[in-house]
C-alpha cells in the first residue's frame, strides 16, 4: 500500500516548560515519553507510541515521518527516492525512540522526510474492545489525532513531481500560475488515501514550515477549540473560518516559540481519479480563507 | 514606566512594566506588521535608534542573530524595554487603529508623568 499517513511531526521549542503546557493541556495531547530532552505526544484516538515531538532548543520544523504499511515499502521508496536524485540514508530501529528501522530521505525542498513501517503498538484511549466514543476526561481541546502539514519550497512543481514519484502521493487540489498546460504550480495538496491531504507544499523559502494540523471531528469542535484559544492566550492567526481549498474548517494558531499550528476539521474524501481541483492567482484569497476572501499578512510571510 | 517613541511620526507611548513592545503598541490601538507574536517568525522587527531592552524569553538564534542584535534589530513580539527607547518601523508607519485606546494611553502617560514630577492633579 505504500504510504499509510503522516506519522510524526517533530519540530524545535524555545521554551520546553511553555510548550508543554500547549500541548498537553491546551491541545490535549498525551505525553507518553520524555527522553533526551525531547517530549513526545500522542492523540487520543492515535494507536501508535507517538505522533509529535518536542525539542528544546530553537524554531520550526527538524523532520516528519510517514508510516508505510509494509517492511518492503521502504526498500521501494528508498528506490525511487534515489532514482530522483535525492540523498537517503537508511536508520535503525531505535534511532527514533519506539519507531521501527527505515529511511531518512532529504528532500529537494530540503526538508527531512523519515519513512519507517512500525511503532511501539499503545493503542488507542478508548482501546479496541467494545470501544466507548471519545475518552470521558479530555483535556482542552483533545485533539484525537495529528492530520496534514504545510511546507514551503522553491519548485512546487518539483516537489510535487517528487512526491508522486517517491511516495506515490496525487494532487487534490492545486494553486496554479494560470489553467494552462504549461502553467506552473504555486501550491499543491497531496494525499496518498481518502484524506483530503496529508502534505501540501507551498512556493516560499526551502526547509520551512508552515504549520502542522490536529483533527477535530467537525466545526463545533474547530469553534471550541477556538474558544479554548481564547482562554489560554494562545495567538491565533486566523479563524474559525473554512479554506476553499479542501473545503476543510480551519483554525490557524501559533504555539508558545511561533510553530503554526492548525485545527482542521472535514474536507471531502480523496481518490486518485477524482479529477484534480484548480485554483488561479485572482482566487487564491478565497481559496485560503473563504470567508475573509483576502489572505492576511502572516499566510505567506509567517514561517518557521 | 517606559516610554517608546516611534519614527518616523515620534508617536509616544506609554507601556507598563514588564510589557513588550508589541503588546504596549497593540494595547495602545495602534497596529503594524507581526506575525506569530510568539518569537517564532521574525516578522515584527523594528530598527532600535536609541536606549535598550531585554528579552523576556529565550530568542532562537535563527530568527534574531547574535549580529542583528548588536545592529539594533528589535524583535518586538519579545522585547521588553529598559526605560524609554526610540524605535523605527522598517516596511511602514504605525497604523493608528483605535483611537479611544490611544487616549487612554495618552491619560496614563500624562498621570505617570504628572506623579513623577509631584504634579498630580486631584480628582
Amino acid at each position: 500500500m505504500g504510504v499509510l499517513r503522516m506519522g510524526f511531526a517533530h519540530v524545535r521549542v524555545t521554551d520546553m516548560a511553555e510548550a508543554k503546557e500547549h500541548y498537553a493541556n491546551t491541545l490535549g495531547l498525551y505525553e507518553v515519553l520524555e527522553e533526551d530532552g525531547r517530549v513526545y505526544y500522542k492523540g487520543w484516538d492515535e494507536w501508535d507510541h507517538h505522533s509529535v515531538v518536542l525539542e528544546e532548543g530553537g524554531v520550526g520544523l527538524v523532520k516528519f515521518g510517514f508510516k508505510v504499511q509494509y517492511e518492503d515499502d521502504i526498500d521501494d521508496i528508498e528506490k525511487k527516492a534515489q532514482s530522483f536524485g535525492c540523498t537517503v540514508e537508511r536508520m535503525s530501529e531505535g534511532e527514533n525512540p519506539e519507531v521501527s528501522d527505515g529511511i531518512r530521505i532529504f528532500t529537494p525542498s530540503e526538508h527531512v522526510f523519515e519513512v519507517y513501517h512500525s511503532q511501539t503498538l499503545i493503542g488507542t484511549e478508548v482501546g479496541t474492545h467494545n470501544p466507548e466514543s471519545f475518552p470521558r476526561h479530555l483535556v482542552g481541546v483533545g485533539v484525537p489525532a495529528i492530520d496534514h502539514a504545510l511546507i514551503t519550497a522553491a519548485d512546487v512543481k518539483g516537489m510535487e513531481r517528487f512526491l508522486t514519484h517517491t511516495f506515490g502521493f496525487f494532487a487534490t487540489e492545486r494553486v496554479q500560475t494560470s489553467l494552462d498546460a504549461d502553467a506552473d504550480y504555486i501550491g499543491t495538496w497531496m494525499t496518498s488515501t481518502n484524506q483530503i491531504h496529508q502534505l501540501a507544499v507551498i512556493q516560499g523559502p526551502q526547509g520551512k514550515l508552515h504549520h502542522f494540523a490536529f483533527k477535530p471531528a467537525d466545526w463545533t469542535e474547530v469553534g471550541h477549540a477556538a474558544d479554548l484559544f481564547s482562554m489560554d492566550e494562545v495567538s491565533i492567526d486566523i479563524g474559525p473560518t473554512r479554506h476553499g481549498i479542501t473545503r476543510g474548517q480551519t483554525v490557524y494558531f501559533f504555539d508558545p516559540s511561533g510553530n503554526r499550528n492548525e485545527v482542521f476539521a472535514g474536507g471531502y474524501a480523496a481518490y486518485p481519479d477524482r479529477p484534480v481541483s484548480i485554483w488561479t492567482p485572482d482566487k487564491l484569497a478565497k481559496g485560503i480563507f473563504y470567508h475573509a476572501r483576502e489572505l492576511n499578512d502572516s499566510f505567506t510571510s509567517v514561517l518557521t | 514606566m517606559p516610554t517608546v517613541t516611534v519614527c518616523p511620526t515620534g508617536e509616544a507611548i506609554y507601556l507598563a512594566p514588564d510589557e513588550t513592545v508589541l503588546s504596549g503598541l497593540y494595547a495602545a490601538g495602534f497596529a503594524y506588521a507581526i506575525g506569530c507574536r510568539r518569537g517564532g517568525c521574525g516578522i515584527c522587527k523594528v530598527d532600535l535608534v536609541s536606549g535598550r531592552v531585554a528579552y523576556n524569553r529565550t530568542i532562537a538564534e535563527t530568527v534574531l542573530t547574535a549580529d542583528e542584535r548588536a545592529a539594533g534589530t528589535c524583535l518586538t513580539c519579545r522585547a521588553v524595554p529598559s526605560g524609554d527607547i526610540t524605535i523605527e518601523m522598517r516596511h511602514e508607519e504605525l497604523r493608528l487603529i483605535n483611537p479611544l485606546l490611544r487616549q487612554l494611553n495618552e491619560r496614563a502617560r500624562f498621570r505617570a508623568t504628572s506623579v513623577l514630577s509631584g504634579t498630580e492633579p486631584k480628582e
